[in-house]
């Protein structure tokens, strides 16, 4: 079967080849590559295509190769690769207008809401809310101080992940 | 070594009784002879050259409350000060008086005065630590003196010890952990049971686990102090406690707990400590990680990029406990002689 990949490599020498050596060693095949290292993501990093051809173990192994040598997967078959990140905000969920939270958090750039679960309480100001995002690989870290940003704002206790 | 302890509170009296228990193995093992010359509290100090009896001491203090009643030798009003001022020969200072993270004081006095005087030190107190690191660390320096403090994070969970021993090699990048025993057994209690965080802080205090006054743990203060003894001592930062950013768990409820769990999360009180981030604050935790400890356990996970991740879980108080603490700094000041 064949599967494309887009990884996302460091402006430095050999990261290249270092992606690439995965693939030739487990036996798979490479079908097409596309390389411009004008076209830089946000983090200034550079995305490049693979087409991979091999069977399924094979290219599931690569994947693994991949990512353990540290290089970022962004996209396998034209499906984002995604982190999930689960928060928890205590506070006046419901008066504090819950739609608007939930666009803000979507507004984050590479970020969606994907499952929100209320629990209400005797007091309405001690609801508490749990939140799980999908946001892009290797934006955890920026993701979660914002989400306490937008939680602090509206008077919220945030608690995030370690 | 004559030692002379000051805060004759419920550390207090744990040292002087693993200073007894111990007696015979310090003498065999390490040729060490400890001397409790001077013990200080409230009342007022009990002061014996020739070295005071420990089980004297400590029914003294069950029955009267005061070190001061001690037959022969015990005087009243003898502040933390002038026993240091030359009252008795002594080589080394157990400060153990309660954490003041307003000021620190007494115990800043009293330790940067023994200092002076050429004595090492050896505390559990974090007030001092959280808001003058830097010019304690550096009084030693200047006086030459050794200057230890183990038992003021973790009780006796090893890590200040740990980490500059045996991960020298290392480069420690970071560190997070549960500091604190009491707000962990009521959030392991609430999660368990499925209690108010009111009803679950009542019966911890019923049981000795919070104080009367449970300001210093539920609020995560005394989390904070220990992220900042952290972040001076292991990450050499430069930091005092105004720079921790601080949230406690009074406003944790159930029902958060609950849905925490339902993602196969658990809520806890966890210090951060690393060049960008000082914080105290409720988190969640992955079911199965090295943090998910129950009870009063603390556990720390010091991230280096050498040794990876190296976690050290333990019991982080408790007066006996803390005192092996303080009792392993003192064999260390001993080996240096």
């Amino acid at each position: 079967m064949r599967l494309k990949l887009v990884l996302e490599l460091l402006d430095v020498p050999g990261q290249l080849l270092d992606a690439l050596n995965p693939i030739g060693r487990l036996g798979a095949n490479i079908v097409a590559i596309i390389h411009q290292r004008d076209v830089k993501t946000e983090r200034g990093t550079i995305p490049v295509q693979i087409t991979i051809e091999g069977d399924k173990d094979t290219l599931n192994e690569v994947l693994n190769l991949i990512e353990e040598t540290g290089i970022g997967i962004m996209e396998v078959d034209g499906i984002l690769r995604k982190e999930k990140i689960t928060t928890i905000m205590l506070g006046n969920i419901i008066d504090q207008d819950l739609k608007d939270t939930v666009n803000q958090l979507n507004k984050i750039d590479g970020v969606m809401v994907a499952d929100l679960d209320l629990k209400m309480s005797d007091h309405p100001e001690k609801s508490a809310s749990r939140i799980v995002i999908e946001a892009e690989q290797g934006r955890k870290k920026e993701v979660l101080t914002k989400i306490k940003d937008i939680g602090n704002l509206k008077g919220f206790l945030v608690i995030n992940e370690v | 070594m004559k030692v002379c302890i000051v805060g004759f509170g419920s550390v207090g009296q744990g040292v002087a009784r693993v200073m007894e228990m111990k007696k015979d193995e310090l003498q065999k093992e390490y040729g060490l002879d400890l001397e409790l010359v001077a013990a200080l509290d409230r009342s007022g100090a009990a002061i014996n050259p020739e070295g005071l009896d420990i089980k004297q001491l400590l029914v003294t203090k069950k029955l009267t409350g005061k070190v001061s009643e001690y037959p022969e030798y015990g005087e009243e009003g003898v502040s933390g000060l002038e026993v240091l001022m030359d009252k008795v020969e002594y080589h080394c200072l157990i400060e153990v008086t309660p954490t003041n993270i307003e000021d620190g004081e007494p115990a800043l006095s009293h330790i940067l005065k023994a200092m002076k005087d050429g004595k090492d030190v050896v505390t559990s107190n974090k007030g001092p630590l959280a808001l003058k690191f830097k010019e304690i660390a550096q009084a030693a320096r200047d006086n030459g003196v050794q200057f230890k403090y183990e038992a003021s994070v973790g009780g006796a969970m090893p890590i200040i010890n740990f980490a500059h021993e045996n991960l020298s090699a290392s480069k420690i990048e970071s560190i997070y952990g549960i500091l604190n025993g009491t707000t962990n057994y009521i959030l392991s209690r609430m999660a368990k049971e499925g209690s108010s965080y009111e009803q679950t802080l009542n019966e911890a205090q019923a049981m000795g686990i919070a104080e009367t006054d449970p300001t210093q743990d539920v609020e995560g203060e005394d989390a904070a102090c220990k992220v900042v003894i952290l972040a001076n001592s292991i990450l050499k930062m430069d930091v005092t406690y105004d720079d921790v950013e601080v949230t406690g768990i009074s406003q944790i409820t159930p029902e958060s707990i609950a849905l925490a769990k339902k993602e196969g999360y658990l809520i806890k009180l966890i210090g951060e400590v690393s060049p960008e981030s000082l914080e105290v604050s409720p988190r969640l935790v992955k079911e199965g990680s090295p943090f998910a400890v129950e009870g009063t356990l603390n556990v720390a996970t010091l991230k280096t990029d050498l040794a990876d991740d190296v976690t050290v879980v333990g019991k982080g108080a408790g007066s006996i406990e803390t005192a092996s603490a303080i009792l392993s700094d003192l064999i260390s000041i001993w080996k240096t002689k």
